[in-house]
């Protein structure tokens, strides 16, 4: 093929990948839900944190705060951004302190607040009550608010409706300013949302954010004031966005080093050409196999994780490119290099194999991304890109520089003491060094910003949103089983509040009273008869007409023969979300659950809820042995893909000595860079773990390349050429991740270039073949 | 304008009549509405019922007899706002404030005189359609409140709110306003 077909070809085939690559993007969608990189539960508490609570309403929940300007300033963009947001259908709930008064009750359950409101468990609708109602309906009427409860009093002579609206009102509350809510420093104007999507959903949660944000810029005006949103949202949002922006100009900065890399090493512009090739079909067919396979579950971590491939997938053709030269045709070049690289490709595959039975979602989307993208790179090193390259290039071994440089590393010594002396001392630094080995805090796998998480409980306090670590749980039969349960906990919850160990409570029953509890306040409600002569007694003694309340009588009526109110009466409301985040019902078992304010004696708590068949939940303890569990999987998994390797290995090289020389370094490197990050007093988490599978690969490749160098001085050259640029390219692309501040790239980065690093100088000292192998070699006698 | 300032502390008696639908005659309140200091304004009802609403930083504290004291915020209670941004400014002889919610305008002469107030604030202003101010000479006698709305509501005060509790019952509250009864 003449070089201009050859050029032709290999651009048809990057025609091929740009059109493939653009159908991929238009028809993916990436999953950000954390929990497909958890394991499945296997404890009630593990589930509910898990199925329930992950889209409950602590991760929902965002806060804002607005400093900057004067109280009074403040209290005004605060109602004013609560009207903006408070139809968007983006939010359940906006609260900022102002009065809900009506709205908080939807028209369709107006009369069902004399069966809702706990106020008329006291005493009844009779003549006394109803005059003393209508009393102060008057003074009402007489005050300058007359104008907001006028409307109100002819259904509701009582304002239930408002008695009910207070009810709801959170347990404890933020000062008050101008009716809006403010820290205890009166500086900061405190907003509560919550999202109608879930804490897990980046993509909904940045929408909210955005949304916050917009809406925040309109009421502004030229107010200095400014806004901080804080919530687990806000953090996924600004995680998600500095993830992005980084990730971006590490890419940019590596695509270019990439390329001036290739020039440089083999000074032809073709190669970064057809270098990319290989690449970027091993990218794109992850990506189908994942989208084949999982369909819209593909997870964005996965992807991430998936790409830093590049470190691995790159070397295959760098190989093959190093050793072409001068008459050695590419069919034969690759033919001699395939053991080498074969072995390699099947060994890490082989050892991603196991991720597939880690019971872990996101794990097997990794093994699959992974294998898929190792073979089709190395199928497409062997069997496409020969027919492209240039026959007879540069010929690397013919740099007397690299000859220099490869004297120099026949003269290193072949250490054993001094690496089995630092292999002992790495171990006991992995072993000995004080600190957690592990990090067992699963809200840390999307690691926050240590000042955004002091933000969020300093706001949380003001805010007396519910304690994230406890939660009460209520497990019954069915849903009017967990309500009646809740309602018979309240006095027990009372004494807690009184006694200082709680300064609040909220549950489900709260809003929606049991069945049961309906019935009984059906029953106290008066007749219509009854009712009527209560009422006309009541208005005779005032000043209202006789024929003022016929609607109080109608609502009364229709609430004392109205079915009691179900939660699944209540969707569509506003309430619905409120109830929804307090009460799961699923299959033959319901669950509510009680959130606590300002917990104060946890063992108080707990005497209590177990003495009444409650139990408290400790979500902190539930998530750790969560990650414990998960953590455990890994390691099996890992331990299965070392064998797995191992095995690999030595079934293609069958001789005992190669075989280690080739493992030796390999599992140096891991206890090396293990020691460097105990060292350094990192606590290891999945990403570091993943991490030195993926080194470990990369440390297989360099062994066996190296321990295959080739049968004359030349070819070795040219393997030494290969693993230099190999690692020189990784090494390029990890060093600039680990630079990254986003925790989890930085993890990534800093792992895969110590392992680097460590597999390149050891692979060099251990597995290059032994001297006295060699010099029995042709050169030895030239 | 600024002959009406009233030094803190002041007082002057009030007459208020409401007319609803839910009512059979008017509601008539009487009692006192009082500045103790420059800043706040209390309206205290001590006919037919005790009631005393004080405004002040913005708040309007209520207070009803054996009844916890409730709070809002001016901002959302409009009515309240448009007390104490119209005759709390008139008292205390501001009228930059006046200006700052309302445009003004003036009729009559300083011997007989109507202020007509329209809100600017448009929160306000979709409640409120005006106010009118009566006076004679130094002395504000009346304010009628014209809701978007609902009837005017009248609150006479001074000399205008004497008469119209020496008159009783049968006192004509709108002539008593425009200051037809006391000329």
């Amino acid at each position: 093929m003449s070089a201009a077909a050859r050029l032709a070809w290999a651009l048809a085939w990057l025609l091929a990948l740009l059109g493939f690559g653009a159908w991929l993007s238009q028809s993916l969608t990436v999953s950000g839900d954390l929990r497909r990189f958890l394991p499945d539960a296997r404890t009630p508490e593990q589930r509910l944190l898990l199925d329930e609570l992950g889209e409950g309403p602590g991760s929902r929940l965002l806060m804002l705060a607005l400093s900057g300007d004067t109280p009074q300033a403040l209290a005004e963009r605060s109602h004013a951004l609560r009207e903006a947001l408070a139809d968007d259908a983006r939010f359940v709930f906006v609260a900022n302190g102002a009065d809900a008064g009506l709205d908080a009750i939807p028209d369709a359950l107006r009369p069902y607040r004399y069966l809702l409101s706990p106020r008329l468990d006291g005493g009844t609708l009779d003549a006394d009550a109803l005059a003393e109602a209508l009393d102060a309906r008057l003074q009402d009427l007489g005050s300058p608010a007359a104008d907001l409860v006028e409307p109100l009093v002819p259904s509701d002579p009582t304002l239930e409706t408002l008695a009910l609206a207070e009810a709801w009102r959170p347990a404890t509350l933020p000062q008050s300013l101008h009716e809006a809510w403010f820290d205890r420093a009166g500086r900061q104007a405190l907003l509560l949302l919550e999202t109608r999507a879930a804490g897990f959903d980046p993509d909904g949660q940045r929408e909210a954010v955005a949304a916050i944000r917009d809406a925040f810029d309109a009421v502004r005006g030229g107010s200095p004031a400014v806004l901080e949103i804080i919530g687990p949202g806000a953090f996924a949002d600004e995680i998600g966005t500095r993830t992005a922006r980084e990730a971006g100009w590490i890419g940019s900065v590596d695509t270019v080093g990439l390329v001036l890399l290739l020039l440089l090493a083999y000074r032809s512009w073709r190669i970064p050409l057809l270098g990319v090739l290989p690449l970027a079909s091993a990218g794109l067919a992850g990506l189908a196999a994942l989208m084949l396979l999982f369909g819209d579950r593909v997870h964005g971590i996965t992807l991430a994780f998936g790409f830093t491939l590049i470190g691995v997938v790159q070397d295959y053709p760098i190989h093959f490119f190093s050793h072409q030269h001068a008459g050695l045709s590419p069919r034969r070049n690759v033919r001699r290099l395939w053991p080498a690289l074969a072995t390699g490709v099947a060994a890490t595959c082989i050892a991603y194999l196991t991720f597939l039975f880690s019971g872990v979602d996101g794990l097997r989307q990794l093994a699959v991304f992974t294998i898929v993208a190792l073979a089709t790179a190395a199928l497409c090193t062997r069997w496409l890109l020969p027919a492209l390259v240039d026959p007879a290039p540069r010929d690397v071994a013919a740099s007397p520089r690299l000859l220099a440089l490869w004297r120099r590393i026949e003269r290193l010594p072949r250490p054993r003491i001094a690496l089995a002396v630092l292999a002992l001392a790495a171990l006991a630094v992995v072993a000995l060094r004080p600190g957690a080995f592990w990090e067992n805090d699963l809200s840390r796998l999307t690691p926050v910003p240590a000042p955004l998480l002091e933000r969020d409980a300093q706001l949380r306090a003001e805010l007396g949103a519910p304690d994230v670590r406890y939660v009460l749980t209520l497990q019954a039969a069915d849903a009017e089983a967990a309500l009646a349960a809740s309602e018979a906990l309240r006095p027990a919850l009372d004494a807690l509040v009184a006694d200082g160990a709680i300064d609040g409570y909220d549950l489900a029953a709260r809003y929606l009273p049991s069945a049961a509890r309906q019935r009984a306040r059906q029953r106290a409600l008066p007749a219509p008869d009854a009712l009527r002569a209560a009422l006309d007694a009541a208005v005779a003694r005032s000043p209202f007409r006789p024929d003022a309340f016929e609607p109080f009588l109608e609502d009364v009526e229709r609430a004392r023969q109205a079915p009691p109110l179900r939660p699944r009466d209540l969707a569509g409301t506003p309430l619905a979300p409120r109830v929804g985040a307090l009460l799961f019902e699923g299959e033959g078992h319901a669950t509510a659950l009680v959130s606590l304010t300002g917990l104060r004696d946890v063992a108080a708590v707990e005497r209590t809820a177990r003495a009444h068949g409650a139990r408290l939940l400790d979500m902190k303890q539930a998530s750790e042995s969560l990650v414990a569990d998960y953590r455990a999987r890994i390691l099996a998994a890992l331990a299965l893909a070392a064998l797995a390797l191992a095995a690999t290995v030595w079934f293609a090289l069958r001789a005992p000595r190669r075989v280690l020389r080739v493992l030796l370094p390999m599992a140096l490197t891991t206890v090396l860079v293990l020691a460097v990050l105990r060292g350094l007093g990192v606590e290891l988490n999945l990403f570091h773990l993943v991490s030195l599978i993926l080194a470990a690969g990369l440390g297989l490749d360099y062994a066996l390349f190296f321990e295959h160098a080739g049968e004359d001085r030349d070819d070795q050259l040219r393997t030494l050429h290969a693993v230099l640029v190999c690692s020189a390219m990784t090494l390029l692309v990890f060093s600039l991740l680990a630079l990254s501040s986003v925790p989890v790239l930085r993890a990534i980065g800093g792992t895969v270039a110590l392992g680097v690093v460590f597999n390149f100088v050891l692979a060099l000292l251990v597995a290059r073949a032994p001297v006295g192998e060699r010099e029995a070699g042709p050169e030895a006698a030239a | 304008m600024r002959s009406l300032a009233r030094p803190a502390p002041a007082a002057t008696p009030f007459v208020e009549v409401r007319e609803s639908p839910l009512l059979k005659a008017p509601l008539r309140v009487s009692g006192e509405y009082r500045r103790p200091d420059a800043d706040t304004l209390v309206r205290e009802v001590r006919a037919p019922y005790a009631e005393t609403t004080t405004l002040r930083d913005g708040q309007a504290v209520l207070a009803r007899e054996g009844r916890p004291e409730r709070r809002f915020a001016l901002s959302r209670a409009p009515e309240l706002a448009a007390l104490q941004g119209s005759f709390g400014a008139l008292l205390s002889g501001d009228p930059e404030a006046l200006r700052r919610h309302y445009t003004v305008e003036s009729e009559g002469d300083a011997q007989r005189w109507v202020l007509r107030l329209a809100p600017r604030d448009d929160r306000l202003a979709a409640k409120l359609r005006e106010l009118r101010l009566h006076g004679r000479g130094d002395e504000l006698h009346c304010i009628e409140h014209a809701a978007i709305q609902g009837e005017v509501r009248r609150t006479l005060m001074g000399a205008a709110a004497e008469a119209a509790r020496r008159e009783g019952d049968g006192a004509d509250i709108a002539a008593l306003c425009r200051g037809d009864a006391t000329g």
